[in-house]
């Protein structure tokens, strides 16, 4: 579970995130959605502990970000924005290393590697070296890595972006059984429809705050439109005018 | 922490081994040096050696000492008349030594008076000191032989003239000599961990910004400071393998060399070799610090090379500061970096013998720098513009 409390970050002159609230639970999918610039990827920075926020406070599964990041950290998977492999290790070499930080036994790493490889498709390219992956298999292998060490929470950034509609379909199956799984699973995006297909719970931010939350029924409700791209544009429009 | 630095080093050791071209161009790059290096100073000295071994001697004058012409002649040695610009010519370098007879040279040498000549020469040339020398001797040489003629004119024994008769043992030092044309063992040895180091500084620092691998790697529960650690060590390594290679490539080299005429200029046997690595692999933990600093501000891997290779230029320069500010050793520049390690160095070289001061105070010095460095890269690394900041 990851509980964000009035979250605000500052880059010099720049209010990045300017007071987001939003609690997402286990055995759920929520959606970030907001345009490019909303401060989607500074808020998901925050949560994942490395950034430090100006004001506010993330908790995940109760702990504290500020007081144990460490702790925060092992407690997620993130997959980042920057997201680049080592391109002359094989696909499962830059999986396993990640599970040899987290300290995980040889025996677990191999175990969780088979088992990501099953839900991502990845048993082709296990043994081939990054450098010659395209973005949706670059992709897999970035997610295999944030999630070697299972963990209860999930944090996606925009994890569709330069996908095709194969790859993104078969990722949208992987986040349904991260669900399924119980994980709590928070992801970004700024396309309106994956977020409707998949999220259970939708955060819209716009200009660093928050202009709706809920179900994709209760905000199409509170827009009072049945189209959701049209509640969409309504909110953010609004959160934009707010000064 | 051991655990997460050995998986750090692990990984970045594999990650660069795998660069085989990489690799492989420094190796050979490094095997290579030494002969290299050697084969053209055999050049230079039997080059000397060749200047000095055609007798040949430029007189001015020569009208003025019908003797010293006799004698010249009688010692086999070729006589060459002086140009009339001969100062100029010595000032420019094109003549090594001229010697100048004075018109009233030969009234007064018969008249048993003390008959001067000029020795006109520039020693500020290195390659000029052979044939001054030659001179010297050859006059020095005629005023024996006919002081002892004299002596013996007057039933002297010429053995009066020599109460102690000089024989040149070794000409003073040849190992010091040879270490003058050596600077560039200890030059190269500074250099090797600069360049063996480097690639792997960059790769593990501003190779992980360009790559977009820091910020995952960076949201492992581990912290920042193994990272800096793990990848210090892993260029280290490589910096230290590549000079341990470099140097042993002057080993074999000289030992090549041992069989033919220029020994005593080229000793670099293993007992050199140990001293040599003993000094030059804690050097190589500050260089590959160092690089590692500097790379992690760069944003590409570029960009890093680029200020590396003016960290690599920096260093370069400091053993041809000390060749030719002609600074004297002192106590103080052993806690020098850099120039400490190639005081020591030298010391080897020369034979002058490596004292527990000398090695280990560059070693501290070279180490606990090292050590602030990695500590710096540490926090770089917990800081948001270098994590985030790409433009």
């Amino acid at each position: 579970m990851i509980e964000v409390r009035d979250l605000a970050k500052r880059f010099g002159a720049v209010e990045a995130v300017r007071g987001v609230s939003f609690t997402a639970g286990d055995g759920r999918v929520t959606g970030l959605l907001g345009p490019n610039g909303a401060g989607k990827t500074t808020t998901l920075r925050m949560v994942s502990t490395l950034l430090a926020p100006t004001a506010g406070s993330v908790r995940v599964d109760g702990v504290d970000a500020a007081a144990d990041p460490l702790a925060v950290r092992a407690r997620i998977g993130a997959l980042s924005d920057a997201r680049g492999l080592y391109a002359r290790l094989t696909a499962r070499e830059n999986i396993a290393y990640y599970g040899e930080l987290r300290g995980l036994p040889e025996a677990r790493i191999g175990r969780a590697i088979g088992d990501l490889a099953a839900m991502l498709e990845l048993d082709p390219l296990l043994d081939r070296r990054a450098d010659g992956f395209s973005q949706g298999e670059r992709m897999k292998v970035a997610i295999a890595r944030a999630l070697v060490h299972d963990p209860p929470n999930v944090i996606l950034d925009e994890p569709t972006n330069g996908l095709d509609v194969m790859t993104t379909r078969s990722l949208r199956e992987a986040v349904r059984r991260l669900r399924e799984a119980g994980k709590c699973v928070l992801f970004s995006s700024h396309v309106m429809q994956e977020v409707a297909a998949l999220c259970d719970e939708i955060v819209i931010v716009s200009h660093g705050v928050v202009a709706a939350t809920g179900t994709p029924e209760a905000i199409r409700a509170a827009a009072g439109c049945a189209d959701l791209e049209e509640a969409f544009v309504r909110l953010t429009g609004a959160a934009g005018e707010a000064p | 922490m051991m655990g997460r630095i050995l998986t750090v080093f692990l990984k970045e050791a594999r990650d660069a081994l795998r660069d085989r071209r990489t690799a492989l161009m420094v190796l050979v790059a490094s095997v290579v040096t030494g002969p290299l290096t050697l084969v053209l100073i055999a050049q230079f000295v039997s080059g000397l050696e060749e200047r000095a071994t055609t007798l040949k001697v430029r007189l001015a004058g020569a009208e003025n000492a019908p003797a010293l012409v006799n004698f010249l002649a009688r010692a086999d040695v070729e006589v060459e008349k002086a140009p009339p610009d001969y100062a100029a010519r010595v000032k420019a370098g094109r003549l090594d030594a001229v010697i100048v007879v004075p018109p009233d040279f030969h009234e007064r040498w018969l008249a048993h008076e003390a008959a001067r000549v000029e020795l006109v020469f520039d020693d500020s040339r290195t390659e000029a000191s052979p044939a001054i020398r030659q001179s010297e001797r050859l006059l020095e040489a005629f005023n024996r032989e006919t002081a002892t003629l004299r002596l013996m004119a007057r039933g002297v024994s010429p053995s009066v003239n020599e109460t102690v008769k000089v024989e040149r043992v070794n000409a003073a030092t040849p190992r010091q000599r040879g270490a003058v044309l050596l600077f560039l063992i200890p030059m190269f040895a500074i250099l090797a961990p600069l360049l063996g180091g480097m690639t792997l500084a960059i790769d593990a620092t501003a190779g992980e910004r360009e790559r977009g691998s820091l910020e995952p790697l960076l949201a492992n529960p581990v912290p920042p400071a193994a990272f800096a650690v793990g990848k210090w060590l892993a260029a280290w390594a490589s910096a230290s393998l590549v000079a341990i290679v470099t140097l042993g490539g002057f080993v074999l080299a000289a030992a090549f060399y041992a069989e033919s005429r220029l020994p005593a200029l080229l000793q670099f046997g293993l007992p050199e070799y140990a001293r040599f690595v003993a000094v030059v692999v804690p050097l190589a933990a500050l260089t590959s610090a160092a690089q590692m600093l500097i790379s992690t501000y760069g944003r590409s891997y570029r960009e890093a090379q680029t200020y590396v290779s003016y960290l690599a230029t920096a260093v370069s320069f400091i053993p041809l500061v000390v060749m030719f500010s002609g600074a004297r050793e002192a106590a103080w520049q052993a806690a020098v970096p850099v120039l400490g390690s190639l005081m020591a160095l030298t010391r080897v070289l020369r034979g002058d013998g490596l004292t527990a001061f000398d090695a280990l105070v560059p070693a501290g010095v070279s180490l606990a720098l090292a050590a602030l460095a990695v500590a710096a890269v540490a926090r770089l690394l917990a800081d948001e513009r270098i994590v985030f900041g790409r433009s």
